[in-house]
């Protein structure tokens, strides 16, 4: 299944889908170090963003998410791609200055279509989402 | 996007490697939003501390002063090692760390306010200003409780803005994005008589978390006379748990002198806040076993003049078995002390920071206090509960700052369920 979506920071990258029907932010929801989940008493607690796409809705928090997001960059702690429903602008410049690939906005609601463990090739120059079913 | 002249010289490379990397920045991200042309800033606010040393020193090179720039709360190692915190060989590679960045930051003559409340040292925009602004907290304040043009930003975006002098012209910069997208309605039957900061915390923190994404709130029926620390209250625990950076109050922000002016059409969204909500959200926020308090942290935001005269009028003639630092700007902790609101505090062992106590309080960071963090923290607002426990590690109390100055006296937690 192709979908079509919005560029927010260009490249290609794929990896198996890990998907949360809430807001990210490079602060607090991902520890550099480990490139885990920290945030306590969460679905997502404890389990590891490294090399995957994430699906999230879209961002939130603090403005010190991008220094967080290039510390995990260097330490090699990233998800390989990412897709939001919508993004705004601390998530965007976040993920614009670790070069994540990442799109938003697609023509079907992600949540329908990407589950956990799905393998997703994420094409954000191009704005397309390729999706196989686990 | 449109760029000026100047703006495409920029880009191009004509003032440097540094200058060309921030506009590249500046300039991908306003595609991203679909921004049509940049805008000349009034002011940014920006941070030092934290931010990738590569990244800072590259985007600065070759800069020259621009317009007016401040700086938000970062390290104070200095001070850290003075109190026995961060100590070794440890607090001179702090140190060094922070110097080389002031060092930049006063050849490109940055005024070193290290506050994240520029208000209350005089730095009050005008209706209209625009501003690029770095801490969520700074953002939605300016925004809401002062009609400045503040677009969400992060950290590295403001840093780019600081040496370009510029900023893309989209979101809440255009007039037409300033209306609410989502109204908020308060049930019947709270009783505000009993409200403090922490309730006033909590309701914004659990609206903010209701929201999606970059959409503006209007919450109708909080009472008219709120005062300013708790109408900041409400507003900076928005963007904690979500992304809302325009919260109006109907009758107490300056947009929103009646309902009607800032909802144009149907709202996108009605929330509706009651005792249930309010009670869910205290209980998330609270992550600790025991009633063992270490230390308690008050100051996220930086704390106003009246607060510090509140707190010391808690603490006068009492010792403190737990540590306590404030967070307050150095000007203001300076009145405070020529009040005598400080001495009350520093005798029982209070200590007052201008760091961030939110993320930052070196208290509790390993990072900073390594084997000297201690493992619970009292705080009297949703913004520190929610960071203390996410990014520091720690158990987390939040209360009135009555039953958090009750812990750092007893070191034991004795709040209770908080009435709505």
């Amino acid at each position: 299944m192709v979908i079509k979506g919005h560029t927010v920071c260009q490249g290609k990258a794929e990896g198996e889908a890990i998907v949360y029907k809430g807001p990210f932010s490079f602060l607090g929801d991902l520890d550099p170090n480990t490139g885990k989940v920290p945030i306590p008493n969460h679905p997502l607690e404890g389990q590891s963003l490294v090399g995957k796409v994430c699906v999230f809705t879209t961002g939130h928090g603090s403005s010190g998410g991008p220094t967080y997001a290039w510390a995990a960059k260097r330490r090699g702690n990233i998800p390989a791609a990412m897709i939001f429903l919508e993004v705004e602008p601390i998530i965007a410049t976040a993920v614009i200055a670790a070069e994540i690939p990442t799109i938003d906005k697609l023509e079907r609601d992600p949540f329908e279509v990407i589950k956990n463990g799905d393998r997703v090739k994420v094409d954000a120059t191009a704005g397309i989402v390729e999706v196989t079913k686990c | 996007m449109f760029l000026r002249d100047e703006e495409k010289a920029m880009l191009d490379g004509h003032q440097g490697h540094g200058v060309q990397k921030a506009m590249d920045l500046l300039v991908k991200l306003g595609e991203c939003f679909g921004a049509e042309r940049m805008v000349k800033v009034n002011w940014t606010h920006t941070i030092l501390d934290g931010l990738p040393y590569d990244f800072f020193q590259a985007v600065t090179e070759g800069a020259k002063p621009g317009p007016r720039v401040t700086l938000h709360p970062g390290w104070q190692p200095e001070k850290w090692k003075e109190i026995g915190l961060t100590t070794g060989p440890r607090a001179d590679i702090f140190i060094e760390r922070h110097n080389q960045r002031l060092e930049i930051a006063k050849r490109l003559k940055w005024n070193i306010t290290e506050t994240c409340a520029e208000y209350l040292l005089g730095y009050i925009p005008k209706k209209g200003d625009v501003i690029a602004m770095t801490g969520t907290c700074m953002q939605v304040a300016n925004n809401s409780l002062y009609g400045a043009l503040v677009n969400r930003a992060g950290d590295l975006s403001t840093v780019a803005s600081a040496v370009t002098g510029v900023t893309p012209y989209m979101g809440l910069m255009l007039p037409q994005n300033r209306y609410a997208h989502v109204l908020v309605k308060l049930e019947k039957g709270l009783d505000f008589n009993n409200w403090r900061e922490m309730h006033y915390s909590c309701l914004g923190y659990f609206i903010g978390n209701q929201v999606l994404g970059y959409k503006n709130v209007v919450i109708d029926g909080l009472p008219r006379n709120l005062p300013f620390e708790y109408a900041r209250a409400v507003v900076i625990s928005h963007p904690v748990s979500g992304a809302v950076t325009l919260v109006h109050i109907v009758g107490v922000t300056p947009e929103a002198p009646t309902l009607e002016a800032v909802l144009s059409r149907k709202p996108e969204q009605t929330i509706v806040v009651g005792k249930r909500e309010l009670k869910r959200t205290w209980e998330e926020l609270n992550v600790h076993e025991g009633d063992v308090v270490e230390h308690v942290a008050i100051g996220c935001p930086h704390c106003s003049i009246e607060e510090i005269r509140h707190l010391g009028s808690l603490i006068k003639g009492r010792k403190l078995k737990a540590s306590l630092a404030i967070g307050a700007g150095n000007e203001v902790v300076a009145k405070t002390r020529e009040m005598g609101y400080t001495q009350p505090i520093e005798e029982a062992g209070g200590v007052f920071l201008n760091c961030c106590i939110g993320v930052g309080d070196p208290f509790i960071s390993t990072y900073y206090a390594a084997e000297k963090a201690v493992k619970s923290s009292a705080t009297n607002g949703a913004r520190a509960a929610h960071y203390q426990a996410r990014t520091m590690d720690v158990a987390v109390f939040l209360g009135t700052e009555e039953e958090c100055i009750e812990a750092a006296v007893t070191g034991k937690w004795e709040g209770r369920e908080p009435e709505w």
